[in-house]
């Protein structure tokens, strides 16, 4: 909840009911997530349609957190919530190598593109 | 249907570290395409040194400020940039961002040289790809490339090379000497 000069009346933490950490999923800072059920989202707190507005396009959890101005795990914890209840899409991590670092056949693309630039 | 539909884009990383005013913000300010954007994480007690909770006796967390930048790169596929200050006290953030990130840049100011240290080894441990950036500064024209990589005791491989900042090019160039290197090390066995 923001008061109109959009400061903050309720400290978002007590969105997340104190939690820092979300239950079971892990998700890197640059996880990119899209909303899927914008109507029903409509019935949601603030915090929790602020986001389902930023997920339009596929946004990070990086990104959500700037835009709320919320440490990223704040972010992590209420995208989570979403997530977990069907209102957006978590997109699948990047393909890696055995080592956890991006696939070859990615980081050409990723070369390729930068080149073009 | 083609199958790649239901993908979604690609987020990738790379990690800009250095000491502080050596240039991670304007390195990715130059060259991300989404205003320049911080972000905070809460660092809990548990993550602080004693002295160092014992010097803000009045707090038991703090927040650090973190630089982040988006590029997107084709129509798949998202680059962002993290710059986070390059000291030991803020490895629980590198952990973070160090995972499954393609490789950092480690920004270099000649006349500091000893902040890079922890940088360059923590990158050096988790077997993370690096380039080291020599920043460039009025007063240290006169260094050479081999100069720094023989004070900074880096491995043959590792890329050295001389950024300016303040230049979108040179930026980028960075970034893609950062990715030619990455890919050279995906191809050898670890």
């Amino acid at each position: 909840m923001t008061r109109p000069d959009g400061g903050r009346v309720v400290p978002v933490y007590a969105v997340t009911k104190g939690r820092t950490r979300s239950g079971g999923r892990d998700l890197p800072v640059e996880s990119l997530v899209t909303a899927t059920d914008l109507r029903g989202a409509l019935e949601l707190q603030s915090e929790y349609r602020a986001i389902m507005a930023l997920a339009v396009r596929p946004v990070s959890l990086v990104e959500i957190g700037a835009a709320l101005r919320v440490p990223v795990g704040v972010a992590r914890v209420l995208v989570s919530d979403l997530a977990d209840s069907g209102y957006l899409t978590v997109h699948a991590p990047p393909p890696t190598s055995a080592n956890g670092a991006p696939a070859p056949a990615l980081l050409n693309r990723l070369l390729e593109g930068l080149r073009a630039r | 249907m083609r199958a790649d539909t239901d993908a979604g884009p690609i987020p990738l990383k790379i990690v800009v570290a250095g000491g502080f005013g050596v240039g991670k913000t304007t390195l990715v300010r130059a060259l991300s395409e989404i205003p320049p954007l911080l972000t905070e994480e809460s660092m809990t007690s548990a993550s602080v040194g004693v002295d160092d909770v014992a010097a803000v006796p009045d707090k038991a967390t703090t927040t650090v400020a973190m630089d982040f930048g988006r590029i997107t790169v084709d129509e798949s596929i998202v680059l962002y940039l993290f710059g986070t200050p390059g000291q030991d006290r803020f490895w629980f953030m590198w952990d973070e961002l160090a995972r499954g990130a393609v490789g950092a840049v480690v920004l270099v100011d000649l006349r500091r040289v000893d902040e890079c240290f922890a940088a360059i080894d923590y990158c050096e441990s988790r077997r993370l790809p690096f380039v080291v950036a020599v920043n460039q500064f009025p007063e240290t024209d006169g260094f050479g490339l081999e100069t720094v990589r023989d004070a900074l005791a880096l491995a043959s491989d590792v890329p050295v090379v001389r950024m300016d900042a303040r230049r979108d090019e040179s930026c980028l160039a960075t970034l893609i000497t950062l990715v030619e290197h990455a890919l050279a090390r995906s191809a050898v066995p670890h």
